[in-house]
């Protein structure tokens, strides 16, 4: 609204200004230009990339419809595409001329071209219009596609703006019926944009281990800026020594619990944005960044808080079927532990849906057996949790993560 | 939830579903162990009855090996004997405790049929590796004489024929377990081992040739004759029960059982050579080959 307003401001004194001096208005028009210039230019740089600094609603409009529109894009040029190549295989009137031609070769011959031209005009007209029935036909399922197409980008247009709308409507009239859980994501989301400032913008590591402490008692990390995964990760690589030297990982002293608290938060953030946005090019980028920080190397002797980190690299690199992490040297602390299970029943759930109902990567299998293994048992939280990545696998209705207690999810499975 | 799904699918006996399940079912079982330590055993029965329905000779993932001394020290008698023939034994042949535990397990544990059975897979299994043979004592080789059937996909009986294993076993120098070892891991689900053969043969002709010895001969040609009868239901008949066996598997099981019955009545027939006519059994009068070796021997005998 504030960017419209601008921008009407804008036109109306370039309109007021030039009627008054033609001199002024120009300057006046030329830097209200620049300014739709620049703005058209922040909300495209804002589309394309997360990680850029300048996000408008705009930008974060077009992200968002993005992959639908070139969806629907793609699908139709292609049936578009392939009903053409399929008409002019299978045309009348291209057979018609081939075998005409055939028929009076040579037809440029004195006695042969007459017979010839006849029977092309008697039958081509014929062929054109089975052709353009034939191609009509072929038409019709994707133009009538298409609507259904169009209407679901329009809903996904509309979908933000009606929540939009509510939200306006609570705010207006002071409360509504799920104002509670409103304002809690409200919250959450501000709560989140905090964090991702204050770890940007000071250089104090007392700061970043306050924030990310908060950071890492955010449960549901419902709308959070990605950029904020690449912050965790660039805390973390500012508490270790050098990167990976002679195999092992070393915590400059007095940074440990920072680096526990960020590997954690890193843990959190990647598998919570490899369930929502796998696509991310804040993913793709942090995974390039961490493949350099930490290369593939066997032998590695672990921090605590390096096997958390190592944990997260797992998930981020994808590495499901390769002996990448062993579990059994992992000692997470309660709180860390429930974390870890929690995110890794969602990443369970959206991997088995993206290999259509087939398997659960089986390093999330592993977390199971091993938590389920030790003595004394993890917190029944955690119990529930694995329970709930074995029931994925094995194909049974879970109940939500989100919608229950662990000791209602426990019961239930 | 889980539980009832695993059940189903064990029920529905689709192998191949359950084999493709097999992982996340081996996750499920320290927890099911835990639990029937508290007084539950539902999910453990189920996990069992999992891993027996689908017909494969090990059914729980590899990865169980890590947890395995944890659950060998924490579960209960029963528990640890039931799941002890689940466990990769081939993966810990270094782990002497294990079989201790499992051991003071069995001792722990009344004896029923599904018990024995367990005891007898794993005994035969842990038998097998060479490491952990000496920590068998004769208590535990006397769980033989059970005499359990074992299922048509059993690991320990495949690896139970080994050649240091049937050696064992007739060290100890007792007939009656000599007689139940022959008795179990003879099978017509499975090939014995070409050395552990040559070694059950060589066990006929001395352990089985004195005198006394007509009643263990009796069991053992009954078994023989129970195995060669279901070998000649043909392969496809097997195969319905454990369509793990092959064809080159079941010719080598035909003329292995073929030759160590051969064999038992060369023995019975030396046997009576050495002794008067008169004692000759009626059932050696119904083989054909006895009969014929004998008529030739009597000229001799009367002499």
């Amino acid at each position: 609204m504030l960017q419209a307003a601008l921008l009407l401001l804008g036109c109306a004194l370039s309109r007021y200004l030039w009627e008054v001096d033609t001199t002024v208005g120009t300057v006046i028009v030329g830097a209200t230009t620049s300014g739709v210039l620049f703005y058209l230019f922040i909300v495209t740089a804002g589309a394309v990339s997360e990680s850029c600094p300048y996000q408008t609603p705009g930008s974060q409009a077009l992200r968002y419809l993005r992959p639908k529109a070139r969806r629907i894009l793609r699908s139709t040029s292609s049936v578009v595409a392939s009903a053409f190549r399929e008409a002019f295989e299978k045309s009348k009137a291209v057979k018609t001329v081939a075998m005409n031609v055939q028929w009076y070769y040579p037809w440029w011959s004195g006695g042969e071209i007459k017979p010839f031209l006849k029977d092309m005009l008697l039958e081509i007209p014929r062929a054109l219009v089975i052709d353009a029935y034939h191609l009509g036909r072929m038409m019709i399922r994707p133009l009538a596609a298409l609507p259904v197409g169009l209407y679901r980008l329009g809903s996904a247009i509309l979908a933000p703006l009606v929540s939009l709308g509510h939200r306006a409507h609570s705010k207006w009239n002071g409360a509504s019926p799920v104002a509670g859980q409103g304002s809690d994501e409200q919250m959450t989301v501000l709560d989140l944009r905090c964090i991702s400032w204050m770890i940007q913008t000071s250089s104090d590591k007392a700061v970043h281990l306050s924030a990310l402490k908060h950071l890492a008692t955010v449960m549901p990390l419902a709308d959070f800026d990605p950029v904020l995964v690449a912050d965790c990760f660039d805390v973390f690589v500012s508490c270790i020594m050098g990167g990976v030297k002679n195999h092992g990982v070393v915590i400059i002293q007095g940074l440990e619990e920072l680096a526990m608290v960020s590997a954690l938060c890193f843990f959190n953030t990647v598998s919570h944005l490899l369930v929502t946005n796998p696509t991310s090019s804040v993913l793709v980028d942090v995974r390039q960044r961490y493949l350099k920080v930490f290369p593939p190397q066997d032998g590695l002797h672990y921090h605590r808080a390096y096997h958390t980190m190592n944990a997260a690299g797992c998930l981020l690199i994808q590495r499901w079927e390769r002996q990448s992490f062993r579990w059994g040297d992992y000692k997470p602390s309660p709180h860390e532990h429930v974390i870890v299970a929690h995110n890794l029943v969602k990443l369970a759930r959206s991997e088995y849906q993206r290999t259509q109902q087939v398997k659960v990567p089986r390093l999330i299998l592993r977390f199971a057996l091993h938590s389920l293994s030790l003595n004394p048992p993890p917190p029944t939280s955690v119990i529930a949790d694995c329970l709930s990545i074995i029931a994925i696998d094995l194909g049974c209705d879970t109940p939500n993560a989100g919608r229950m207690t662990p000791d209602e999810k426990y019961v239930y499975i | 939830m889980v539980a009832w799904k695993i059940k189903t699918m064990a029920e529905t006996g689709d192998p191949d579903e359950l084999r493709s399940k097999c992982k996340a079912v081996t996750a499920l079982l320290p927890y099911a162990v835990w639990r029937e330590r508290d007084g539950e055993p539902a999910i453990l029965g189920t996990f069992l009855g999992a891993a027996w329905a689908s017909g494969m000779m090990y059914f729980t993932w590899h990865r169980i090996d890590r947890f395995a001394g944890t659950l060998l020290s924490e579960a209960s008698p029963r528990a640890i004997v039931l799941v002890s023939p689940h466990i990769p034994w081939y993966l810990l042949t270094d782990r002497k405790d294990l079989v201790q535990h499992w051991a003071a397990a069995t001792s722990l544990v009344p004896c029923t049929e599904e018990v024995a059975r367990s005891v007898i897979d794993t005994l035969l299994q842990v038998a097998s590796r060479r490491k952990l043979l000496p920590y068998i004592t004769a208590d535990l080789w006397a769980w033989l004489t059970k005499r359990p059937s074992l299922p048509p996909v059993c690991a320990g009986r495949y690896y139970g024929t080994y050649f240091h294993v049937v050696k064992a076993v007739r060290k100890l120098e007792d007939v009656e377990v000599l007689k139940s070892y022959l008795l179990i891991a003879w099978s017509e689900w499975d090939a014995i081992w070409n050395e552990g053969f040559n070694q059950m043969c060589a066990s006929l002709r001395w352990d089985f040739g004195g005198t006394g010895m007509d009643r263990h001969w009796v069991d053992l040609i009954q078994r023989l004759d129970h195995i060669l009868g279901e070998l000649d239901r043909g392969l496809e008949y097997l195969q319905q029960r454990n369509h793990n066996l092959r064809e080159y598997d079941f010719q080598l099981m035909e003329y292995q059982y073929r030759r160590l019955r051969e064999m038992l009545l060369e023995v019975d027939t030396e046997r009576v050579i050495r002794r008067s006519p008169s004692i000759v059994t009626p059932l050696l009068l119904k083989s054909e080959g006895s009969r014929a070796t004998f008529m030739c021997a009597l000229p001799l005998l009367c002499l």
